[in-house]
């Protein structure tokens, strides 16, 4: 079911001043693969999300990429080689408009003269803007109105339609059903789903452990900064994942330290 | 769907007046004209005539450069408290340039001049990118705040221009038809002169660079929520640094306003500047907090600041008032602003 591997993280590590926020995590995801990446408040899971997208530079580890290493300089340098991310909050540019957002980075250029100087064809982007958020079909304002009016559901639906539609190998979802009502929130299980079936590899972070158990192939457990679990989703329930988040159920990396 | 059309339309019938009523331009506009009708009303009649106007606009011109520069530094969640001293700072050295290297002094005139007028011109732009290259160090690299950043070019600047030019004015090369109203045949354009128009070109670009391209959307985008900014693959640093040396080359080109007007280069041609700079910016509704503003609310800020500071002095006002009026002016507009954006939140 699941392909090749391409995305790996070796024994990355990060401190923020004293607070050791990972501590030695390794994960790999394949083509076509959900990992469901889960903990309690503070855990680590946002802190592996910015290593992963070149948000942050980890104090320690390795990451390969098609089996390649690599060394994220910036976020561009991530999302350059297909590694598309969904932020837990700040994603988006309140100023700016849905359709600035999606393409910021990535902007369309005016033909001729005008676009070597820089200019936007606005038009295009609203319009291709519209375009994707209505494929992702969650809650479509329109795009040309500033994210700061939206409500908390319509930004995260901006954030994902941004981060679904330019994805090309890996996809990482930082807490996509925020904000979300329960129908919107199935939308995104969806979503994640038809991600999965164009091959890409998505790696899925969530407090809702029945969408985690739903929507995963796999499920790591993070318990600060250490991965304490790292299973096929089949292998856990409700209550064992859950005791395994809170430590109530020992694992056998935290018996052996 | 139909919710957000709903909710985005609001009203359910009728005339929509919110857009015109929140619309600041509408509201600048409308004090400005208020204010032109005070101003001539009452026997001030000497509010319009033209000498007094070209004045006005000259000396706009010089704040609306600046301002031009503080907008983009402001939108992108800055300030750039250096503009001032590098007028003062960049007319000194091409003062310098021009009397002490090249030994040209103030009988070098009129056409004659705009040769060395022109180098001094490319000295004054490469002083004010110097200047923005090092804020934008202080800023980036250091990591000082850009408040103290700019506070420290700021002094840097205005002692140096007074040490390189000792204190004194540096006379040297001029052509005051630069600044004087352009003359077709026997009509004056007034109060359009060369140096206006050259304002009019800059203001306008940088208008739209701002507006519709990528440099003002990467620095509203950064303004807005740099963390977002960096995510979505923008350079920042880099970006940055360019709004840096806009802002500084723009005080450059100022600096080489004054020097046309005054003849020369002086150490003191920019003192204070940077506040009404900032005042012009704040006025045309950019918010200090980043991310919003428009180069058109900036240029009618500048208006309607030279409108009230020559007003009231044209009403009698004692000319020591000023700096006070423009600080309460500026308190005003955040003021203002401040208000505006809690309601927002509500
Ligand atoms: N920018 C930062 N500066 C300092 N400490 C940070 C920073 N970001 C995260 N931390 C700390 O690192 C640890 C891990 O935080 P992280 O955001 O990765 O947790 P999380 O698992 O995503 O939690 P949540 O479920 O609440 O989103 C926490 O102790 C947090 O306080
Ligand atoms: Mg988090």
């Amino acid at each position: 079911m699941t392909g090749e591997l391409i995305y790996e993280v070796k024994n990355v590590s990060k401190r923020y001043g004293s607070v050791v926020a990972l501590d030695g995590a390794s994960l790999k995801l394949h083509a076509g693969e959900v990992i469901g990446l889960v903990g309690d408040n503070g855990a680590g899971k946002s802190t592996l999300v910015k290593v992963l997208s070149g948000a942050h530079k980890p104090d320690g580890g390795q990451i390969f990429l098609d089996g390649v290493e690599r060394s994220w300089e910036s976020p561009r340098d991530a999302l350059e080689s297909g590694v598309e991310t969904l932020y837990q909050d700040s994603g988006l540019a309140p100023h700016l408009t849905v359709s600035e957002n999606v393409f910021l980075g990535r902007e369309k250029y005016k033909k001729g003269i005008l676009g070597w100087f820089g200019f936007l064809a606005k038009k295009t982007m609203e319009a291709e803007a519209q375009e994707d958020l209505e494929k992702v079909g969650i809650a479509f304002p329109s795009a040309n109105r500033p994210v700061s009016q939206l409500s908390g559901g319509q930004r995260q639906a901006v954030a994902i339609g941004r981060a679904v539609s330019w994805a090309r190998k890996v996809i990482i979802l930082d807490e996509p059903t925020n904000h979300l009502g329960a129908r919107q929130a199935g939308e995104v299980l969806q979503i994640i789903r038809a991600a999965k079936a164009k091959g890409l590899g998505v790696i899925f972070i969530s407090h809702t452990l029945p969408h985690v158990l739903e929507v995963t192939d796999r499920i790591v457990v993070l318990r600060l900064g250490r991965i304490v679990k790292d299973s096929p989703t089949k292998d856990y329930n409700n209550d064992t994942l859950l005791g395994t988040i809170t430590g109530t159920i020992q694992t056998i990396k935290v018996e052996g330290d | 769907m139909t919710d957000s059309k709903l909710t985005s339309q609001g009203a359910p019938s009728g005339f929509n007046w919110k857009p015109l009523v929140t619309n600041q331009s509408t509201i600048l506009v409308a004090v400005i004209l208020l204010l032109a009708g005070v101003f001539s009303a009452g026997s001030y009649g000497s509010f319009w005539d033209v000498s007094v106007f070209n004045n006005i606009l000259t000396d706009w011109g010089l704040i609306v450069l600046l301002a031009v520069g503080q907008t983009f530094v402001v939108i992108s969640g800055g300030i750039d408290l250096s503009v001032g001293s590098t007028v003062s700072l960049s007319g000194v050295v091409a003062g310098v340039v021009m009397v002490n290297w090249m030994h040209l002094d103030l009988n070098v005139k009129n056409e004659a001049a705009i040769g060395p007028l022109l180098i001094a011109l490319l000295v004054c732009i490469a002083t004010g990118v110097a200047v923005g290259l090092l804020n934008a160090f202080l800023v980036n690299v250091v990591g000082i705040v850009p408040f103290i950043a700019t506070l420290a070019t700021l002094g840097g600047g205005a002692g140096l221009a007074i040490i390189w030019s000792g204190g004194m004015p540096l006379q040297g090369p001029n052509f005051y038809g630069l600044v004087n109203p352009i003359k077709i045949g026997e009509i004056s354009l007034s109060p359009i002169s060369f140096a206006v128009l050259v304002v009019a070109v800059v203001v306008t670009i940088a208008g739209l660079f701002l507006a519709k391209a990528r440099f003002g959307l990467y620095t509203y985008a950064i303004g807005s929520n740099s963390f977002a900014a960096k995510a979505a693959g923008i350079n920042v640093k880099r970006h940055l640094t360019w709004v840096y040396v806009v802002s500084g080359a723009l005080s450059g080109i100022a600096g080489m306003y004054a020097y046309t007007r005054l003849g020369s280069g002086s150490p003191s041609s920019g003192a204070g500047l940077e506040l009404q700079a900032i005042a012009a910016v704040v006025i045309g509704g950019t918010s200090l907090m980043g991310g919003s503003g428009k180069m058109l609310g900036t240029i009618l800020g500048a208006f309607l600041l030279y409108e009230v500071q020559s007003g009231l002095l044209m009403v009698g006002m004692d000319p020591n008032w000023k700096q006070v009026i423009v600080a309460i002016m500026i308190a005003g507009a955040v003021g203002i602003q401040g208000f505006s954006f809690g309601q927002r939140r509500k």
